[in-house]
């Protein structure tokens, strides 16, 4: 499974930037699907429109993971803009992912 | 699906205890970040470069073949399309028939595997916001464990016209948390003739959608030629939580009769924060003041339950008001039955505690709603009770202790109504014996 997924067509003000971002994930183990959940949230509460994801099954390209240097999944990681992060585990803390994709909590209102 | 097991030549094996695997596979993982994960239960595969595979957890392995193997092919083999939901709504699970229809763009909820279905719900277009509602409401009582099984329709419309189908929600009862299981039927493709004088308005900022059922007592209470009168020309239409359709000094184009929104009435106060003086829900209507002669309203009239109502002309209506007795009449009971309300308000506003009159505001919305479960955040409730939202914190945390609500990230489920009837002020009772009651 690599999929890609757009994001919602809903107009909004505030993000101009697109965010790229790439998850890797095992099949429908829990944290994986807790992670896709989680991190789809997070997308449409800040920032709408401005991201871009694809969805990496470790279980179907187990290469793609090796050749990026991912060690554990559920494994997050912005492309850009510069600078690159990465976030480990199931996205369940938001302000980690939010500071880690450059978004503040205050973008949300 | 590669599931790699590790190879032969680099103990220990799975089969030599999952602790002893778990802790072979922990010393493949390097990195601060990676080790708090993997501590955390956080983590679900590791790579290993050597077999250049994922290798899983045992606790994800064992939740992906219990869940891939017999399960997963019968839910695929069914015709209809099945999802199976965790306690927090999201969609966990999904048979071939469901992933082909959310792969599909177009209306009618496609949730997607790792989507929430309560937040699709919440989020759903204007035209699909009541059965979305409803739909949220049902599946939070059968996650919550109050309903084993329900069903709802669901209608919704895209560029091939009107659909509808059946949605049914059966619980899952584990050992821990409440699953569900929904499964979609297609009733039918659908596409009604538009009922007579029921159009879309240009300037509306809230959808047409199709009428249901009648259950504003108002409305209720009127002879049938009577009642097509009043609404000819009128839409329902869809009310969404945070809309407003008056503020104070605005003239009124329209009224609105709720058939099962609720509106709340706010009194503003320089130098303060809005305050809630009455409430009105599918017992009366907004807008009865032009009635009395006013053209404009003396209060913000703001959406709080998401619902459907009948939306008239304010000339139209007038003309019927002055020409139906009947009209005349159950307006009259009904704007009698507010005014008690808010003149008991007032008081109650004034000399009862917050957590009386927290379960005072639960009870009359519970009623006017239908339903014990509905959406509210705090900084809302605060509004709604002139308080700051700390007061709200402790009194919903006061009724939770008591077992008689329940009350998570803004979603209020009523567990015990007649302990929280109990835990309320006197003027619920009052106001409910005076008459302003919603099962009259």
């Amino acid at each position: 499974m690599a999929t890609k997924r757009k994001p919602k067509s809903r107009a909004r003000v505030g993000t101009t930037t697109v965010v790229t971002m790439r998850l890797y994930v095992a099949g429908r183990a829990p944290n994986s699907v807790k992670a896709i959940a989680n991190l789809e949230a997070i997308c449409s509460q800040y920032l709408q429109d401005g991201y871009k994801l694809e969805i990496v099954d470790v279980c179907e390209h187990p290469r793609r993971a090796l050749d990026d240097g991912v060690l554990v999944t559920p494994s997050l990681t912005k492309l850009s803009p510069t600078p690159g992060a990465n976030v480990i585990g199931n996205l369940s803390d938001t302000s980690s992912v939010l500071a880690a994709l450059g978004l503040s909590p205050a973008l949300s209102a | 699906m590669n599931l790699a097991t590790p190879r032969n030549d680099r103990p220990p094996y799975p089969d030599q205890g999952e602790a002893a695997f778990k802790d072979w596979l922990r010393r493949l993982v390097t990195g601060t970040e990676e080790l708090r994960a993997f501590d955390a239960g956080e983590i679900d595969a590791v790579m290993d470069h050597a077999s250049e595979s994922a290798l899983m957890l045992p606790e994800a392995r064992s939740a992906q073949l219990g869940t891939s193997n017999i399960a997963l092919s019968a839910l695929d083999a069914l015709p209809g399309e099945v999802c199976v939901i965790d306690q927090d709504g999201t969609v966990i699970l999904a048979n071939k028939a469901w992933r082909a229809f959310v792969a599909q763009p177009g209306a009618g909820l496609r949730v997607r595997e790792g989507g929430n279905f309560l937040v699709a719900c919440r989020n759903a277009p204007e035209s699909e916001c009541a059965h979305a509602e409803g739909l949220a409401v049902s599946l939070r009582q059968v996650l919550s464990g109050a309903k084993a099984a329900l069903r709802r329709q669901y209608a919704y419309r895209d560029i091939e016209g009107s659909h509808a189908c059946t949605l049914t929600i059966a619980a899952l009862p584990g050992k821990g948390a409440v699953h569900a299981v929904v499964t979609r039927e297609r009733t039918g493709k659908r596409n009604p003739p538009i009922p007579r004088g029921l159009v879309r308005s240009g300037r509306s900022r809230m959808a047409t959608v199709a009428p249901t059922s009648i259950s504003n007592h108002l409305l209720v209470a009127l002879l049938p030629a009577q009642y097509a009168r009043l609404t000819k020309g009128a839409e329902t239409v869809a009310l969404n939580y945070g809309d407003v359709l008056y503020e104070p000094g605005e003239q009124m184009h329209h009224v609105y009769f709720p058939d099962n929104s609720l509106v709340s009435l706010l009194t503003l106060v320089e130098g303060h924060r809005a305050l809630e003086v009455g409430l009105v829900g599918r017992e009366g209507m907004i807008g009865a003041r032009l009635a009395f002669g006013a053209s404009t309203s003396s209060v913000r009239a703001l959406v709080q339950g998401t619902g459907t109502a009948l939306k008239i002309k304010s000339t139209h209506f007038l003309r019927e008001f002055h020409r139906n007795p009947n009209l005349q009449r159950v307006l009259l009971h009904f704007m009698d039955g507010l005014m008690i309300q808010v003149s008991q308000t007032a008081a109650c506003n004034r000399f009862h505690i917050v957590e009386s009159r927290l379960a005072r505001w639960l009870l009359m919305t519970a009623e006017r709603m239908a339903s014990g479960s509905f959406h509210l955040t705090q900084a809302f409730l605060a509004d709604m009770l002139g308080v700051r939202r700390v007061g709200v914190t402790t009194a919903a945390s006061a009724l939770q202790r008591r077992k008689l609500i329940r009350y998570r990230r803004g979603d209020i489920t009523i567990l015990d109504q007649h302990g929280l009837e109990a835990a309320s002020c006197s003027c619920y009772q009052y106001v409910r014996v005076m008459g302003l009651t919603t099962t009259q």
